[in-house]
């Protein structure tokens, strides 16, 4: 319970910046964390825990946005901004006690605080022991020592608020210019995660990851016909430092979507009926995420989260077997540069990887953590395990899951010019998918028709329907490696309580045959 | 957790440390604890402890929000320079406006202390009581068991000071054949953990998931639907943000009018339909303050059919001469205030009508249990889709003859007030996807189903 004494003299921020600021260039954690790490594995060890784990977290946040939006009465632009940061800093604890977890946390990280709430944790897991139905069993994993950070040049944090504002306020007014554009938004946000983790195997782990992601829309109105429209360009959310930024071409797209807003505003309604799609990496990402990535979580297809997330179509017995055509081999990774879900390590102290999920269309391998591994006669996890923060339960999580780029003379318009009667989505829209991942529907942010091999004008309203096995059995090209593209997603719900995790996908733009496009409002 | 007097003190503090004429603090402090079970067995149990301290400061127009979960003095005071040093080199927001001196903020009853202090020894009893019966019907069972205990407290340096403490709890579980052939759900919220009924959720999943085996496969098209109480409120809580009269006003929601102008006043749903905020209700937990940090009141949305109110923050209510209202939901204070993140659930009234008795009157027509993965297709419109789960059946002359496959639906739930013939008894839900409101069940005609899901 946290107490009206321990409330008030909660952890310091200053402990906190200590605690992970290290030597340039050090190889090992920070001896204070270690020394708080051990408190834990010592006070489990006391409580007969055959397993304990603690992670000290902490979690920084900066947003920055500008909106341009007419005044009312007067029409004249306004620009109005919102700026703030967060920071959040604690542990968690998790231990194995006659057979069963248990789990505990705390934002006040002293080493009389990492003690009691060890003890909170064997007490939870002697409380699940009564009714669980066999022991859990963890696949090896090797001891490491060792830090790791994402790959950056340029703290973002340590770049001045008054560049970052500057950048927002050229990019929010180019998407802005002109009468035709409603109002326009830019946002920035940094995430910087330094997260130590501890074991009673013998690991110990220090990470810093940071993550930047920017957006800027245009929103036009139609007043006389009751019609609004927002076009956004959201360029690859990375993990990255500042040096990143200038790649986001920020400016640049924000002349383009405002150009592309007004035109949809007008954009005729898409006829609906079977269509070849060229699904755009910015779009096709999404369906990667739900469609392949999360079918593909061993939790989901053994029943784990049948009460929220649901189950799985690709169940065990579908290992070695067709569930998409050859064009399609994806792979399950947290080693890729820039990639949201790339780590040193996951939440296990399981070593970042990469594997084959699917290979040209058969089915090969599940998402795994070092509790899962032995469900499907695995001996070691594919590392992903992930808590959203250091107050909750580390889980299975989808890694980058990507798909392998086509042949290198594979090209844009060759997939285009292959088109007789067809729709190029580009971008991220509306999104919804079953329980089981079997029938989908997805929207775009922007569509284009393709007629006789060309992409044409613009048009709206546009969805697909399928079912998954279906559509990726449709999929009959994709285009080289010079087309292949990686995005993020920041949202992505799972587990209950629902914990958030970011992950990336990449791919090239690709093909699909026949499919069931809608008109939608 | 934290006491009136503490929070203030510690509100008091962080004032105190700042240079610049506006200051608020907002502390948030949560224990939750909670026991997850899944294949008959608990997966996850923990207890989690949670505080922040949200300073934000504003000079001149100029703003900027720190928030942390350091507290002791020296985190404070740097966490109070930060947003200062924020706010220094941030953009004058034209939007801006004064602080609020004090408010008399109503009482909002919905604290149970035991719901609040609950840990696993209360709650494992209720997923023993769902495991066993799964047990015995040869089932597996899955489910969350969860209890919370929130403080929330406001101060700023104009002398405004707020402090509400709650408490809520939920149970849900969804029972699977063993084979997968069939799943059933069952879910409660309750501010109070002692009204959760285990073996009633229990029977009730358990129930479906026997009636629902090897469902039917039934064409698309649109359908008579009976919607349980969750899988409307899944709905009709959807259209919470399109109250917001700026977005109405600037031609953005359903409520604009074509050329300008709004639908306020016009009856645009059938005369029992009536939507408002009740923040006195203490069957859900509310807030005593509005997003903008005005003391809550009860508002109606939609009055017998008609739209009886749109929400007003402080900024947009000075530019249009209108008192500013609490919000529907959906977004939080105005561009002109730091907000403060409240919002009161909706409650939709409704008759004296049983489930059963709703189901009697449909000569054919869909049970559906509740909704999954519902998104939004057009924002001015509502349109959605999503898709039935864990139970659908079909409905002839006024009886449940057969399982029916899922299917995916592409509605608004505007239109779907707009066709529904008879509402049941309204009672607290919380959807899947999160959301809760007091909903009754309801009839409606012609529901899209364009397309099957295999899903079980």
């Amino acid at each position: 319970m946290l107490t009206r004494r321990t409330f008030l003299t909660a952890s310091s921020a200053a402990f906190a910046t200590r605690l992970f600021a290290a030597p340039k260039d050090a190889r090992t954690p920070n001896p204070e964390l270690e020394k708080l790490g051990a408190v834990a594995l010592a006070e489990a060890k006391k409580h007969k825990a055959t397993y304990a784990d603690v992670r000290i977290v902490r979690i920084n946040d900066q947003r920055i946005g500008l909106r341009l939006s007419p005044e009312r009465g007067t029409g004249k632009t306004l620009s109005v901004p919102n700026v703030s940061e967060d920071s959040s800093f604690g542990f968690g604890v998790r231990v194995i006690v006659d057979g069963a977890w248990g789990f505990a946390s705390s934002p006040l990280v002293t080493p009389a605080e990492i003690a009691r709430v060890t003890g909170e944790a064997v007490i939870i897991a002697k409380a699940n022991a009564t009714i669980q139905p066999k022991p859990v069993q963890l696949a090896a994993v090797k001891a490491y020592r060792d830090r790791w950070e994402t790959p950056h040049q340029r703290d973002p944090f340590a770049v001045p608020m008054a560049e970052k504002l500057e950048l927002l306020r050229r990019v929010s007014e180019e998407a802005k210019k002109g009468p035709k554009v409603f109002s326009s938004a830019a946002t920035l946000s940094l995430r910087g995660e330094d997260k130590y983790f501890a074991s009673s195997e013998g690991s110990s782990i220090q990470q810093l990851i940071l993550q930047i992601y920017g957006n800027v829309d245009a929103t036009a109105v139609d007043r006389e016909n009751n019609i609004s429209r927002t076009r956004t360009y959201t360029p690859t959310q990375a993990s990255a430092g500042w040096e990143y930024v200038p790649e986001m071409n920020l400016e640049e797209n924000a002349q383009r979507i405002r150009e592309e807003v007004v035109e949809h505003l007008t954009a005729p309604p898409v006829k609906p009926g079977k269509k070849d799609l060229l699904l755009m990496p910015n779009h096709l990402m999404l369906t990667i995420h739900e469609s392949v990535a999360h079918p593909t979580e061993l939790d989901r297809a053994l029943g784990y989260e049948a009460n929220y997330a649901g189950t799985s179509y690709i169940t065990p017995d579908k290992i070695g077997k067709r569930i998409a055509s050859e064009h399609c081999t994806f792979i399950g990774d947290r080693t890729s540069p820039r990639a949201l879900g790339t780590v040193g390590y996951d939440d296990e102290g399981v070593k970042a990887s990469q594997w084959t999920i699917i290979d040209k269309g058969i089915f090969k391998s599940y998402q795994t953590t070092r509790e899962q591994a032995h469900f499907i006669g695995e001996k070691e996890s594919h590392g992903c395990s992930q808590a959203d923060s250091w107050a909750t339960v580390p889980f299975q999580r989808m890694p980058n899951v990507w798909l392998q780029a086509g042949p290198r003379e594979t090209t844009l318009e060759s997939l285009i010019g292959g088109i007789e009667d067809g729709v190029l989505i580009d971008g991220r829209g509306s999104y919804s998918i079953d329980q089981q991942r079997y029938n989908i529907q997805f929207g775009g942010d922007a569509f284009w028709e393709i007629k006789g091999g060309k992409k044409r004008g613009m048009i709206s309203r546009v969805s697909y329907q399928s079912r998954t096995p279906d559509f990726w059995q449709a999929c009959d090209g994709t285009a080289g490696p010079a087309y292949w593209r990686q995005f993020g997603t920041t949202g992505d719900a799972k587990g209950e309580p629902t914990q958030i995790n970011s992950i990336s996908h990449g791919c090239s733009p690709t093909r699909f045959r026949g499919i069931n496009v809608i008109l939608t409002d | 957790m934290l006491t009136r007097e503490e929070a203030q003190k510690l509100a008091q503090k962080v004032i105190g440390l700042s240079t610049f004429p506006e200051c608020q603090v907002t502390v948030n402090a949560s224990e939750q604890a909670y026991t997850r079970f899944a294949n008959n067995g608990i997966t996850t149990a923990s207890l989690n402890l949670r505080h922040t301290v949200a300073i934000a400061v504003s000079r001149e127009g100029r703003s900027g929000i720190m928030t942390v979960n350091d507290l002791d003095d020296a985190s404070l005071k740097a966490a109070v320079k930060k947003a200062e040093e924020l706010a220094a080199i941030a953009p004058v927001n034209p939007e801006r406006l004064p602080a609020l001196g004090p408010q008399e903020f109503p009482k909002v009853s919905d604290f149970d202390e035991r719901t609040a202090a609950a840990r696993s020894p209360e709650m494992i009893p209720h997923v023993k009581t769902i495991i066993d019966l799964a047990l015995k019907q040869k089932q597996i069972a899955a489910g969350l068991i969860e209890r919370s205990h929130r403080v929330s407290a406001i101060a700023n340096k104009a002398g405004l000071f707020g402090f509400h403490h709650s408490a809520d709890s939920q149970l849900t579980t969804t029972i699977r054949m063993a084979d997968g052939s069939s799943s059933g759900w069952a879910g409660q919220p309750s501010t109070k953990l002692s009204e959760i009924d285990s073996a009633r959720l229990g029977a009730t999943a358990s129930e479906k998931c026997a009636r629902w085996k090897n469902p039917q496969k039934l064409e698309p098209g649109n359908y008579t639907v009976v919607l349980e109480a969750t899988a409307a409120a899944d709905l009709v809580r959807l259209m919470a943000g399109a109250f917001n009269a700026r977005n109405t006003e600037e031609g953005r929601t359903f409520l604009s009018k074509r050329g300008g102008g709004t639908l306020l006043g016009e009856k645009l749903f059938p005369e029992f339909v009536t939507l408002r905020c009740d923040p006195f209700d203490s069957r859900q937990p509310s807030s005593p303050w509005t997003g903008d940090l005005l003391p809550t009141r009860a508002i109606t949305w939609i009055d017998k059919g008609v739209i009886a109110n749109l929400s007003y923050d402080r900024y947009w209510a000075g530019k249009t001469g209108k008192p500013a209202t609490p919000s529907a939901g959906g977004f939080g204070g105005g561009g002109g205030g730091f907000g403060g993140g409240a919002q009161t659930p909706l409650t939709m009234e409704g008759s004296g009508e049983t489930l059963e008795q709703l189901i009697a009157g449909v000569e054919r027509g869909l049970l559906v249990t509740h909704f999954w993965y519902i998104r939004g297709v057009n924002p001015q419109t509502l349109q959605q889709t999503g898709l039935t789960r864990d139970g659908l059946f079909l409905i002839e002359n006024g009886k449940i003859t057969t399982p029916v496959m899922n299917f995916r639906f592409l509605e608004s739930p505007v239109r779907l007030l707009k066709n529904t013939k008879k509402l049941g008894q309204a009672i607290r839900v919380r959807g899947l996807e999160g959301g809760m409101m007091i909903c009754p069940s309801l009839v409606a005609t012609d529901f899209p189903l364009p397309s099957i899901s295999d899903a079980i």
